[in-house]
């Protein structure tokens, strides 16, 4: 059965918000006539006065101000974990696709070689390099470095990084993942969600403890049993609400909305009003919490 | 093949020279380079050179049947060529976005414009109408195509010569040159392009820059003018942001401009139908100086 | 087509509005989720969409990468059924090249292009119904989906067209006014400093109305920006009211 609507019959509800945002600017507004602040993001100086360059929230820290809009493509810090797709073998590197302002970059010396050895690159190794990452493998590693340009380095120095197997991908806003101690999470459902910095989240079945540490480059291909796969798919449904409605996406939000949405078939929470019956439930639970 | 980039010490060098005034050929900001134009034998053949910038156009006719929504219209085509004889830049097969750029400036300089009367162009209204191509030739690329090719379409369009045609009921019957002689085509007016290249974001301005004056722009503008001081077509490109009295001003400039071109078109013009009239040789071959010296040595060969 | 009277003794147009009233304009940003931006654009019963892909890595030609400046890449499209008769090549024509060539230029010169080096920034328009001013409604719309992108650029950039009848001048015109053979003038400006940006005229027009003219469309510039400007200033209280903005 196919479930077939009218746009113009979707009932969008808007949120009665009381006052408009004070500090809110479009690109070429005046921020600010007081020279003693320093440029940040988002602003330029023109003829003595301060301007904004995109459209969102001014922010003031101290003497540096700087705009933040509503959305971007991932800006890369250090240390954050990243899902990203190769798409380029090259001279000791791996071009990786991460969706952010630039292509990221994966050096050969900085992913762990299969069996775990700790030695010096070959010339051998560079010839093999196909044999460990190929164009078109999902990957999940952290940003060791940015460079000057812009672009990341990533490395894949952990045990739990490396070639992501049997599992699902969402992409989202990169401002909708919250920042927090530890991206990996095991959810007591029965699978594994990696909530990737720039913005995309990768849901698996949990593994086994024995087999887990191999150096990520063995991709465990037996097959899913129908209660796993049920469980990733439910949870991607949640994943998706939860963007939908803007809301932050962290192990406690996609916990609380998966509970939630057990009332109802997996194929029915994607349906706009059970979404939002969804998140009406999930909102409160998490406000409780005094997140 | 790519571009030969402009060296940084060139370009330095142009942009300090404009900022003095000076242009590199001593020319002053609004001048222009020496215009020469030359007829060829048949009507409707034109060679104009702009400096170093050379441009032929030449215009011919067909009978075709009109487009459907105007039925009693003439149609005139105009096309430009960027061979790679011109320059090694410009390449043989798909356009490249500069010619496209000068295709589409000329068109709605010329047809929307209405310069030349299409409803005369028509012989039986809905099924026959004279196409008028015209088309536009670049032989040598130094520096401001559009106004050379602008000059050379419009003076080619008032130098050809249509063969007369007799309408017999269904019949149409084209006259050849001897029966009856060609008529000229009904030209309003001649609409003339002219361009400003802008430096400093616009705060300098140059009529007729040169092909290293092109590549240091910030931007252009194109006006093209007829002497009646109406503007038929207005362009500014380039990543510059301009205040309205900049167009204003160079508005003023371009009158001035087009009426002194359009004084030497009609002189060309007038030249070239009195030496056809009084019997004088005339086309391409007159136009070339016999006089110069084209070699430093010479073996005669000796008549046995 | 003569016989039509563009602007009557009452001073109205043809669709009833007066010399320098503007369309209805009715625009929506964030149209596409998995585009970077997007934004929909209705002035009067011209319709355009548009969408943003970047900041990104090059793609194709490697040659075309610039090293200080980001590349911008547009590309302008008119849907087959967007006219009243069926157009059959919808891109690669000679006018939609020139109508690509002139929305890379207008958003070169606004977006600050030095942020970005070595990247490329799509920029998508395609023509959904076209009933005259189809290159302003382009910008505007590219405008906004410029802006939801969160791509930096100096002001908006806005665009309206004018055009001179009877000794008057009158903004935004639609298609019927537009062929009728009068003058048309478009222009592209920042409009919190009037610059001009882009400035295209067709047909004939006296030198001395050449002011007139120009000064009522920087003025029905100003007028659009006022729309864009409170839609994008809903769009983003509304967007940030769901967010929570703590952080």
């Amino acid at each position: 059965m196919v479930d077939i609507r009218v746009v113009g019959a979707r009932d969008r509800q808007k949120q009665e918000f009381t006052e408009e945002i004070s500090n809110l600017v479009c690109p070429g507004d005046v921020i600010t006539t007081d020279t003693g602040f320093m440029r940040g993001h988002g602003t330029y100086m023109e003829d003595e006065k301060l301007h904004a360059s995109v459209a969102g929230v001014v922010e003031r820290v101290n003497k540096l101000i700087c705009v933040k809009p509503l959305k971007t493509r991932y800006n890369g810090e250090v240390g954050d974990v990243v899902i990203g797709r190769i798409i380029e073998v090259g001279q000791k590197r791996w071009k990786v696709d991460t969706r952010s302002k630039l292509d990221s970059i994966l050096m050969l010396s900085s992913v762990n070689l299969p069996g775990g050895e700790l030695r010096r690159r070959s010339e051998e190794d560079e010839k093999m390099m196909r044999n460990y990452l190929k164009e078109g493998d999902l990957i999940s590693a952290e940003v060791q470095s940015v460079f000057s340009d812009g672009a990341l380095s990533l490395h894949t120095r952990s045990l739990k990084y490396g070639k992501l197997a049997q599992g699902t991908i969402i992409q989202v806003s990169p401002s909708l993942i919250k920042r927090r101690k530890t991206h990996f999470h095991t959810l007591p459902c029965g699978a594994t969600i990696i909530l990737g910095n720039n913005g995309s989240v990768w849901i698996s079945a949990t593994m086994n403890e024995e087999t887990e540490q191999t150096g990520g480059y063995e991709q465990d291909l037996e097959p899913v049993s129908k209660g796993d796969r049920e469980v990733i798919a439910r949870l991607r449904n949640c994943v998706i609400a939860l963007s939908e409605h803007q809301m932050m996406l962290y192990d406690t939000s996609v916990l609380y909305s998966y509970e939630e949405s057990l009332r109802f078939n997996v194929k029915d929470i994607l349906k706009p009003e059970i979404m939002t019956e969804i998140i009406e439930n999930t909102q409160p639970r998490l406000e409780s919490l005094g997140t | 093949m790519r571009e030969t980039p402009l060296s940084n010490c060139e370009r330095e060098f142009i942009r300090k020279a404009l900022g003095e005034r000076k242009r590199l050929d001593g020319r002053q900001a609004y001048d222009y380079r020496t215009l020469k134009i030359a007829f060829g034998y048949d009507r409707g053949c034109c060679r104009v050179d702009l400096g170093q910038t050379r441009v032929l156009a030449q215009v011919s006719c067909e009978i075709t049947s009109p487009k459907q929504q105007r039925p009693s219209d003439g149609v005139l085509f105009v096309n430009v060529e960027l061979s790679p004889m011109a320059s090694p830049v410009f390449e043989v097969g798909r356009m490249s976005d500069q010619g496209v750029e000068i295709n589409r400036i000329l068109e709605r300089c010329l047809k929307e414009s209405r310069c030349v009367d299409t409803e005369s162009l028509c012989i039986i209204a809905g099924e026959k109408v004279w196409q008028i191509r015209v088309d536009v030739h670049v032989m040598n690329h130094d520096g401001n195509l559009i106004d050379c090719s602008s000059i050379a379409a419009i003076t080619a369009l008032a130098h050809f010569r249509r063969p007369d045609v007799t309408v017999d009921g269904t019949d149409v019957i084209v006259h050849t040159i001897e029966e009856k002689d060609p008529l000229p085509l009904s030209v309003h007016h001649m609409p003339i392009c002219v361009s400003f290249s802008f430096y400093e974001q616009g705060k300098f301005l140059l009529v007729d820059p040169s092909d290293k004056e092109e590549k240091v722009m910030d931007g252009k503008m194109v006006i093209g003018m007829n002497k009646h001081r109406e503007i038929c077509s207005l362009q500014v490109t380039g990543q510059m942001l301009l205040l309205k009295d900049q167009v204003l001003r160079c508005s003023n400039i371009a009158v001035v401009k087009v009426t002194e071109i359009t004084e030497w078109i009609q002189k060309a013009l007038e030249n070239d139908r009195q030496a056809r009239s009084n019997g004088e040789r005339f086309g391409f071959r007159e136009a070339v100086v016999m006089d110069t010296v084209t070699t430093n040595q010479m073996n005669p060969e000796k008549l046995k | 087509m003569a016989g039509v009277n563009l602007l009557s003794d009452q001073g109205y147009r043809i669709d009833g509005r007066k010399p320098n009233e503007l369309r209805r304009i009715q625009c929506k940003l964030g149209v596409f989720k998995q585009a970077d931006g997007s934004a929909y654009i209705e002035q009067g019963n011209t319709k355009v969409l548009a969408t943003v892909y970047g900041p990104h890595e090059i793609r194709g030609s490697r040659a075309k990468l610039l090293l200080d400046r980001v590349l911008v890449n547009c590309q302008y499209s008119m849907a087959t059924f967007s006219t009243g008769e069926r157009k059959r090549r919808p891109r690669g024509d000679r006018k939609s090249q020139e109508m690509t060539m002139h929305l890379k230029q207008t958003f070169d010169a606004a977006i600050m292009t030095n942020l970005y080096p070595r990247s490329q920034i799509d920029i998508f328009v395609e023509v959904l119904q076209s009933d005259g001013g189809n290159y302003c409604a382009s910008v505007n719309a590219a405008t906004l989906a410029l802006i939801d992108a969160g791509i930096p650029m100096k002001d908006f950039v806005c665009a309206c067209s004018a055009s001179f009848v009877n000794d008057n001048p009158i903004a935004d015109i639609n298609y019927l006014e537009e062929s009728s053979g009068g003058p048309e003038l478009i222009v592209a400006t920042l409009p919190k400093s009037d610059q001009i940006v882009f400035l295209e005229q067709n047909s004939r027009l006296h030198e001395d109305n050449l002011s007139k003219v120009i000064d009522l469309a920087v003025k029905s510039c100003k007028d659009v920006y006022t729309v864009l400007d409170q839609t994008v200033r809903d769009h983003v209280s509304e967007l940030s009211n769901s967010h929570g903005w703590d952080h």
